[in-house]
């Protein structure tokens, strides 16, 4: 590879770093050549969390928890909504999260100060009410119902919670409606007092800023350190699937067939597990790959058909899924593959186009401020920094992916899911 | 920006894009819409993009792709407003960030040009094998669209409200079409693409002049195909609006957990360019941004829904209002959204609210060259409209809009069509 390409890269994805007295990360990649500013605020707090102790304390979640979090923290003390704060900075909010963390991001063109300012604010000073509680029930309860109708969605959880026996991942991250029913204010604050404490967070900013002025603004918000105790409780994971196969009706077009394999959770522990991971995916279904045209051109899949995998603390996992003609010629032609790719190897031409497709992935992400703010903030949740990816992938070799075939695609570990359109 | 006519009917637009890693260059092939071909050009994309006479296996182009550091290559088949658009286009990294020191942008102009003006065909005709497959494709695609129950709900209310005109074509034909549909019909598609097509090159991140030298030389070529007579570029449909009607309700019963409303309204006559301006901020006022009037009244005060927006197509003259919400709540919900626009109408706005909309449209003008989509997506709807305005004198036109104008554009909508996806039940018209 060229060196003063990958040094060029190294520069540009290297983020300024600091970590502030009372322990928050704050990432600052000053890209003066854009007009905006995006900025992360993120807690490694999400679905996957559902029990915990606090200074000794045990306790459990209800399941959706994080994500009510995140929809209430946008109201404060005296009844005004973040929202109808940026709307006077002219900033466009918003929040998501996921199974291992929340994050509420924004991005604006002016007034960029004010807007981080508030972002700090409404995320360091929760409040809730059980009339405010109750409200949101009411919305993040449609918000269920929505996903619940979509055919993707079901898939992915149908796979999710037949792979595992109690890792919360197998639930729907916004909970039930059951569930979230029973979130209380008491609740909210014991995971805020947890969780959105600056030691485990990190402030990403992306943009047309300076790194003293996303520095100063952290000084004006003056977040206290974590007074807490907090120690993280992981449901033991039996081994093996809890389910082989799952079968419903919807009302679709044609039927959807997905397919998971439980990986061990240390699978993806690091970077490199990580990396190849998904190089273990997008080689075997990847648009390089044979597998892919063969089954689009015999009718068993369209181009929506697609692989990924999961992971975080306690879970791995690889899925693959899309609408077919006929679920069981295509769980035929799939299992007959992945035996095929773990008795002749990888494709050596395929592996080192797939390496390139991911390195171009790389730098791509370094022209969008959203993508930059976001990934760093990830990939710090995570342990590592965008480059350490850049770096690990350069070294991959394809028996590195070989070796870890047989662990990623053990059939004694996969389960099926069939979603049959209703007669 | 630089923009050139390099012939009648091709125009070229150019930005040098320097804050970007990535070029990217695109052939736009805008056609009138017309329900007779209009099969043929939703499938005429999928039917390229397999390959083109230089590269004719998906794979192997797959593999070329990822082996440029992912370049991305498409044809991609839309409407916009009453136009076929067809758009092939190529992006990647620029050849500086290219690790293995490739020239990059020699290749992404052999692809493009080959996928646009090479196509895999013989004896006049596509390869029938690649034809089958994607009509096969082409038909689950159209049949796939009850998946998605708020973009369904929505297509058939815009369904109801254009019924036959042209504002009503489907961007991805007719599955009653497909069967006569052959290799050879597709290869005239083409042809009536390349030869009768309005072309709108616009090139981002790299220099224009390797394109246009191409695109001239491609066009020479398939110019020889031409039947006599036939003149680039047929002109496109204008702006137009369905006129006012009573209001037509549906209700069509689904298998689903959550209720989808639908809501259009008509405008009755096309919105002239000069009054864009005030409805961006019409719309961003009642149901554009998360402090809209549907966001904070109709989904934070009621909790009636978790979404509730207002979206406005100044090409096909019309508002469009959609929700999920509970199936019983659907009436109320739709009782709460005309109350909404009669308050805008009628009530109180705020300088506040007026401010603070202008402050979030303003926000996402500027932000339109932080992208290369946003500078695209710019620069081709100005295109569309026949206007090119920038971001900047947009935002100086919004600076003067009043709470007059706003109630101005929101007297001119008409209710047309409701659509309901409701539960269980016989479907009701």
């Amino acid at each position: 590879m060229n060196e003063a390409a990958l040094r060029r890269l190294e520069q540009e994805m290297q983020p300024q770093s600091f970590t502030l007295e009372n322990g928050l990360t704050v990432l600052v990649c000053e890209m003066p050549q854009f007009k905006g500013v995006h900025a992360v605020y993120a807690t490694r707090f999400g679905s996957a969390t559902r029990s915990f102790e606090l200074d000794g304390e045990v306790i459990n979640l209800p399941d959706g928890v994080a994500h009510f979090l995140e929809h209430k923290m946008f109201e404060d003390e005296d009844g005004n909504d973040a929202f109808e704060l940026y709307a006077q900075t002219g900033a466009s909010a918003n929040a998501f999260t996921s199974f291992d963390k929340t994050c509420y991001i924004f991005t604006a063109t002016g007034a960029v100060e004010e807007s981080l300012d508030i972002l700090l604010d409404f995320v360091s000073h929760p409040y809730f009410t059980e009339k405010t509680v109750a409200k949101e029930q009411g919305i993040i309860g449609q918000e269920i119902k929505m996903y619940e109708d979509s055919p993707e969605f079901r898939m992915l959880f149908g796979l999710l919670g037949a792979m595992y026996h109690e890792c919360p991942v197998r639930t729907d991250i916004a909970g039930t409606v059951e569930s979230i029913a029973s979130i209380t204010p008491e609740i909210l604050y014991k995971c805020c007092d947890a969780f959105y404490q600056p030691q485990n967070m990190v402030l990403s900013v992306a943009g047309n800023i300076t790194a003293q002025q996303v520095l100063d603004a952290c000084a004006r918000a003056d977040i206290p350190a974590n007074p807490h105790t907090v120690r993280r409780i992981c449901a033991a994971e039996p081994a093996g699937v809890l389910r082989r196969e799952t079968e419903f009706t919807m009302q679709v077009a044609q039927s959807i067939w997905g397919i998971g394999y439980k990986a061990p959770a240390e699978a993806a522990a690091d970077v490199r597990g990580e990396l190849i991971c998904d190089l273990a995916v997008e080689l075997l279904v990847g648009e390089t790959s044979p597998l892919f045209s063969r089954l689009y051109d015999d009718g068993l899949i369209n181009a929506g058909f697609s692989g990924e995998y999961i992971a975080g603390d306690g879970y791995c996992c690889l899925i693959f899924g899309g609408e077919t003609r006929d679920p069981d010629a295509l769980e035929r032609e799939f299992r007959a593959e992945v035996q095929r790719v773990l008795k002749e190897g990888i494709d050596r031409e395929q592996f080192a186009c797939t390496k390139n497709l991911m390195l171009g992935e790389a730098i791509t992400g370094l022209e969008s401020i959203t993508d930059m703010a976001t990934d760093q903030a990830e990939v710090w949740l995570r342990g590592h920094t965008l480059y350490d990816e850049v770096r690990q992938l350069a070294a991959l070799q394809p028996e590195d992916i070989e070796a870890m075939l047989p662990v990623l695609y053990d059939e004694r570990n996969s389960s099926v899911i069939r979603i049959l359109p209703q007669a | 920006m630089y923009r050139k006519e390099l012939m009648p009917g091709v125009m070229l637009t150019q930005m040098d894009a320097p804050a970007f890693k990535r070029c990217r260059i695109s052939l736009n092939f805008m056609l009138p819409g017309d329900r007779s071909t209009a099969t043929a050009c939703a499938l005429l994309p999928m039917v390229m993009e397999r390959g083109y006479a230089g590269c004719p296996d998906m794979t192997r182009l797959a593999r070329r792709l990822a082996r440029l550091y992912g370049a991305g290559l498409s044809v991609y088949g839309g409407m916009i407003g009453p136009n076929r658009v067809i758009t092939i286009s190529i992006s990647g990294i620029r050849n500086e960030y290219a690790v293995g020191g490739e020239d990059l942008l020699a290749e992404y102009l052999e692809l493009l040009f080959g996928m646009a003006f090479e196509p895999d065909v013989a004896d006049g005709a596509f390869d029938a094998e690649a034809v089958e497959i994607e009509k096969d494709k082409l038909y689950e695609l159209q049949q796939s669209e009850i998946n998605d129950k708020r973009l369904y709900c929505l297509r058939q209310a815009r369904r109801k409200f254009y019924g036959d005109t042209v504002g009503g074509l489907e961007k991805y034909g007719y599955a009653e079409d497909l069967d006569d549909l052959t290799p050879q019909a597709l290869y005239n598609a083409w042809r009536t693409m390349v030869t009768t097509a309005r072309v709108e090159a616009v090139v981002l991140g790299t220099d224009a002049q390797p394109v246009e030298t191409r695109l001239l030389a491609a066009l020479q070529r398939v110019d020889e195909l031409c039947a006599a007579g036939t003149q680039r570029p047929l002109p496109l449909h204008p702006p137009y609006a369905m006129p006012v009607q009573p209001v037509a309700e549906y209700a069509e019963p689904v298998d689903a957990v959550q209720g989808k409303l639908a809501m259009v309204f008509t405008m009755d006559e096309p919105l002239p360019h000069a009054q864009l301006s005030k409805m961006r901020l019409a719309m961003a006022l009642l149901g554009g941004t998360p402090t809209s009037r549907l966001f904070m009244n109709v989904r934070e005060k009621q909790s009636l829904c978790y979404y509730c927006t207002s979206g406005f197509i100044q090409l096909g003259g019309c508002m469009h209002i959609d929700s999920g919400v509970e199936f019983e709540n659907t009436e109320k919900a739709k009782q709460a959204i005309l109350h909404e626009i009669d308050e805008l109408i009628h009530g109180e706005i705020s300088e506040k609210e007026m401010e603070d909309a202008r402050r979030y449209l303003c926000s996402a003008l500027e932000s339109v060259g932080d992208s290369l989509s946003g500078l695209e997506n710019w620069t081709m709807s100005e295109i569309s409209r026949g206007t090119m305005d920038t971001p900047e004198q947009v935002a100086q036109q919004l600076a003067e809009v009043t709470v007059q104008d706003v109630r101005e554009m929101m007297r001119k909508f008409h209710l047309s069509v409701v659509y309901v996806l409701s539960r269980g039940g016989k479907c009701d018209e």
